[in-house]
């Protein structure tokens, strides 16, 4: 199951290949990304189809916008081609056209690789795998899952501060100078609490003994195993397979060449 | 100056990051709405364009206040990590990009040797990180598929807001946080009362 992996090499295996992936400008490599990912994520998770759908269709509407401009106004690398159709004084080519599917596909299989990790990640147990894997020091940490642990109380602040703004008859902002106003009128004293906030962390962090040594004992020991290993060479051998395929079939595009 | 770090500053900068994660999240909702309104015009990025300094602003606030190598870097990337946390869609990619923005930011501040901290500087800081954020996304984004001309207005617009968001509008909240007071023990603060103290006698 995805969620008992470690965080941290999960984390890596939506990395490397989003990373990799960059490098190529045909429609297929990412597409059989795209499509391997969503497969793991719904094969090897609970995850709901209702849930990612919402969170992912936002995406969809952003690769269209992507892949258009990049149709419209293409590099003189990808201009070739006959021309497709023509808008307004821009003409869509064939390789303009392709090359923004590509680029649109790409941020799909970004989108989708993300959703991977965000929906069956724990963020707690996330940083305190940073921390006991990837050394990140133990005083950033706590610093973090602090503030982190804070976020529901500024949440309850901002509705104090609004109440107490609206019992003293300040009312609704109007206008651009007044929005502004508002805006210092709210921003400036939640971020002076949360400062504050900050101070008294660290101070109670160091009354009760807290050095922020690296040498120390964990109560949620996270481990890496064989399957955490298994399952980040999977995703980048799954890259290369999909380079291979895209390759065999004539789409392989690399930076504008094609192979 | 020193540039040891003490525990106080390490979780103020830890506390920012989580802060302007929250707001880096909202403002991916405004960048969505103003693309909407650009995409028929084949310009839908555009509408992220014009507030990315937005997302550059924690490392010139934090590096104001503290004053520190490092600063800008470290609590951009926290940023990053924490908008990761709270389940942003772009992923732990997201860890690499602010870290990449928090370097350009980071590279003005070194540049003066963490001696300067004046407007100019603190522009310069959010320019540095909207150039750093553009080169990867030529990479990263695929912009490098765009033609010149778009990628070069682009890239212009982009800088304006890295200066006027990131730089003036930072500057402008550090500052006002300085005058409540609560900025005392960091550098910044420091800074500011001796400035009042002068400015009294």
């Amino acid at each position: 199951m995805l969620t008992s992996i470690n965080p941290t090499m999960k984390a890596f295996a939506v990395l490397i290949p989003a990373l990799l992936l960059a490098f190529t400008f045909d429609p297929l490599t990412p597409f059989i990304y795209l499509v391997f990912t969503v497969a793991v994520t719904f094969f090897f998770s609970k995850v709901a189809f209702k849930r990612w759908i919402l969170i992912f269709s936002p995406f969809l509407l952003l690769a269209v916008s992507f892949a258009w401009m990049t149709m419209l106004h293409p590099s003189d690398a990808f201009s070739g081609g006959d021309v497709l159709i023509s808008v307004w004084s821009f003409q869509v080519t064939t390789e303009s056209f392709w090359a923004g599917i590509s680029l649109g596909l790409r941020s799909l299989s970004f989108a989708a690789l993300s959703l991977l990790f965000i929906l069956t990640t724990d963020s707690t147990k996330f940083m305190l795998s940073l921390m006991q894997q990837c050394k990140l020091p133990p005083k950033l940490t706590f610093g973090i899952l602090a503030g982190y642990r804070f976020l529901p109380t500024f949440r309850y602040e901002l509705q104090v501060l609004r109440q107490a703004h609206r019992i003293r008859g300040v009312g609704r902002a109007k206008g651009v100078k007044e929005r502004l106003h508002q805006f210092r009128r709210y921003a400036i004293p939640l971020l002076a609490n949360a400062i504050r906030k900050a101070e008294r962390v660290a101070l109670a962090m160091e009354s009760k003994g807290f050095t922020g040594e690296t040498d120390r004992t964990h109560y949620h020991e996270m481990t890496i195993d064989k399957r955490d290993w298994i399952f980040v060479s999977v995703f980048f051998v799954m890259f290369f397979v999909s380079v291979f395929l895209s390759y065999q079939l004539g789409f392989l595009n690399i930076f504008g060449k094609d192979f | 100056m020193t540039t040891k770090w003490n525990l106080r500053e390490i979780v103020l900068m830890a506390i920012l990051g989580v802060v302007f994660a929250v707001i880096y999240l909202f403002f991916f909702t405004v960048g969505t709405g103003l693309t909407n309104i650009l995409t028929p015009f084949g310009l839908g990025p555009f509408g992220y364009e014009v507030i990315f300094g937005i997302w550059f602003i924690v490392s010139i606030i934090t590096a104001y206040i503290i004053r520190k190598p490092g600063a800008a870097l470290i609590s951009e990337t926290i940023a990053g990590g924490v908008q990761v946390l709270l389940g942003s869609p772009a992923g732990p990619m997201l860890i690499v990009s602010a870290f990449i923005q928090g370097l350009g930011a980071e590279a003005a501040f070194a540049a003066t040797k963490y001696r300067n901290f004046s407007k100019s500087v603190l522009m310069a800081a959010g320019v540095g990180a909207a150039v750093f954020s553009f080169i990867w996304g030529l990479y990263h984004s695929g912009y490098i598929a765009l033609s010149f001309p778009l990628l070069s207005s682009m890239l212009i617009v982009r800088v304006i807001s890295g200066a006027l968001i990131a730089g003036l509008l930072g500057k402008w909240i550090t500052e006002r946080l300085a005058d409540t007071g609560v900025l005392r023990s960091y550098a910044l603060g420091k800074e500011w009362q001796t400035k009042r103290e002068h400015k009294a006698s």
